[in-house]
């Protein structure tokens, strides 16, 4: 029995170390200098190296890293409020009232609002960068605002769904009757007694914007460009800096390290939300 | 739960706002991704050219009976399956067999739980330059601790035979978390009492996990591995931070074939024609495991 534990604590800490372990290269080598990186492999600050922020400050001055930044914050934060919006009207009315569209019940509809993340963004992408350019919207935030979200609204539809599910109605009932419309009583009402939901769906969707990069990589190519693909084109230089790269790796990781962070402890809980329903 | 209002003006004058509340979804996905795929089938059949504005003209099949003699396309295909069985049969034992261990109250158990999800949250464009690095033949740390066993360096990016393991390896990283919660989820709402029942008719550990948790917890399972699936299909980015799915086309996923030909080469209308048999080839997929399953769990009720 006691050696079974652990063997059972040797599996986790060896899985705790792969996961961990390529955080912490990122971060240290983003404290390296050249000579550090290029010659072999340095594990521990103040033990094999001495570390230096200069890389940080490097980049924040060659880069223009401030304004890819600016663009992925504006991206992720307007195109999560828009989901928002139109991801709890839709997720209210999938809750509360029947609907019938031709063949499309409630469960039809919804399913095939989640349907929508089965298809390959390969495939509406190319025909978007076509019709971005036919109205003039390529390499601009807003391209990467309405295309992100579209991605994030079966999520969001999901998520508030399950949460709105649990809201009971009376309240809404007598509100009715009072003469409230529905916009009042989702707004009013229904909203404000969610709000554990609210966030959890608001931090998911930062975290897939922020992340997201093949329609970034299509729909933009200098002005409106977010901070994946400046990462991703340090590639193209003729020697690769590590060090510079895991500086701005380490920039575009933090915001969502932090907001995962904040989103951990609703995790569990909406999961199980989520997969209740099912 | 909410009752059917009498007929009369009320209905009408009510349907119209709850019409309403879909609205601006359904707008958006008939703009953003229903128009856009319809137009992409359009495009298949076209001849597409950008230089001088924009110019459209018909093409009949030749793209599709060229995508069939492609034996690029066919081995983006191969490749992504390779990548998308291999990744996602490690996730889903791996994070089955962590979140078993941590159901059972064990200690330390949320401190584990909050690092094992972190990797999902990470952007793959920075993480997989980190992980470039790390396999790096000559400054990484994986060959230089292999070098302590005394196995000589591997070049594992930059030759065709190894490439493909590193991708798998970094998408198990990012992705097995997610397995791992939708299991403990489900571990979570699973009935203890069962447990307790069939410990006191002495079943062992073995049989308890294979007669019972196993096939309780098989609707999860199902859901967790075809959402990997479909997610896992459009793998891009970390290919090409790894490798740009080199050397030669021995990492090129079908996603990755079609953004270089569609954009790199500009040929729009063949890259559409990939994506389209790519999207054809994941329902496809879908639909035959769907139906694999319904056959095998429909057989073991009868049984």
């Amino acid at each position: 029995m006691r050696r079974r534990n652990i063997l059972k604590y040797i599996g986790l800490v060896l899985w705790l170390i792969f996961i961990v372990f390529p955080i912490y290269w990122t971060v240290v080598t983003s404290l390296k200098t050249r000579e550090d990186v290029i010659i072999e492999a340095k594990y521990a600050p103040w033990v094999d190296f001495t570390p230096t922020l200069k890389n940080y400050w490097n980049v924040y001055k060659e880069q223009n890293t401030g304004k890819y930044l600016l663009n992925s914050a504006v991206a992720s934060f307007s195109s999560t409020i828009v989901a928002l919006l139109i991801g709890s009207m839709a997720a209210y009315g999938l809750s509360r009232f029947s609907y019938k569209f031709g063949f499309m019940r409630n469960k039809d509809i919804f399913f095939w609002i989640i349907s929508q993340r089965m298809m390959p963004p390969i495939v509406s992408v190319l025909a978007l960068f076509v019709m971005f350019h036919a109205v003039k919207i390529l390499d601009t935030r807003l391209a990467l605002i309405i295309t992100y979200i579209t991605f994030n609204l079966p999520i969001v539809v999901w998520l508030m769904r399950s949460f709105i599910d649990q809201v009971p109605t009376s309240i809404e009932e007598a509100a009715q009757i009072d003469g409230a419309s529905y916009m009042q009583i989702l707004f009013r009402i229904v909203l404000p007694t969610i709000v554990p939901g609210i966030i959890a769906s608001f931090l998911l969707c930062m975290i897939f914007a922020w992340n997201e990069f093949l329609f970034a990589l299509i729909l933009t190519f200098d002005r409106a460009q977010t901070m994946p693909l400046l990462v991703a084109f340090q590639r193209s230089q003729e020697a690769i800096k590590w060090w510079n790269i895991s500086a701005l790796s380490v920039i575009t990781i933090m915001p969502v390290l932090i907001l995962f962070l904040l989103l951990q402890k609703y995790f569990l809980r909406m999961t199980m939300l989520g997969w209740g329903k099912e | 739960m909410r009752k059917e209002k009498p007929a009369g003006s009320l209905i009408d004058s009510t349907r119209v706002p709850r019409r309403l509340m879909l609205f601006p979804l359904v707008i958006i996905f008939l703009l953003i991704t229903i128009f856009p795929f319809i137009f992409t089938i359009a495009l298949t059949f076209t001849k597409v050219s950008l230089t001088g504005g924009l110019h459209i003209s018909w093409n009949g099949v030749y793209y599709w009976s060229k995508l069939l003699h492609d034996g690029r396309f066919w081995n983006s295909v191969s490749r992504t399956y390779l990548i998308v069985v291999c990744s996602v049969f490690a996730e889903y034992v791996i994070g089955f067999g962590l979140a078993l261990i941590l159901w059972e109250r064990i200690k330390l158990s949320s401190f584990f739980q909050v690092f094992y999800l972190i990797p999902m949250a990470l952007t793959p464009i920075a993480i997989g330059y980190s992980w470039r690095m790390l396999f790096h033949e000559t400054k990484g740390p994986l060959n230089d601790i292999l070098g302590l066993l005394n196995i000589r360096p591997i070049s594992w990016l930059t030759n065709a035979k190894t490439a493909i393991f590193p991708i798998i390896v970094v998408d198990v990283w990012q992705w097995t978390p997610f397995i791992f919660l939708i299991m403990f989820a489900a571990l979570q709402s699973f009935p203890n009492s069962l447990i307790e029942a069939a410990r006191i008719d002495g079943a062992s550990k073995r049989t308890i996990f294979s007669r019972l948790i196993f096939p309780i917890l098989w609707p999860s399972s199902m859901a967790a591995i075809f959402i990997r699936i479909v997610e896992c299909f459009k793998i891009i980015d970390i290919i090409i931070v790894l490798t740009g799915g080199g050397p030669g086309i021995s990492t090129e996923t079908t996603t990755l074939l079609a953004y270089n030909i569609g954009l790199k080469s500009f040929d729009l209308a063949y890259g559409a024609t990939i994506a389209t048999a790519f999207f054809l080839i994941v329902v496809l997929t879908v639909v035959v495991l769907l139906g694999v399953v319904n056959r095998v769990t429909g057989s073991s009720e009868r049984a």
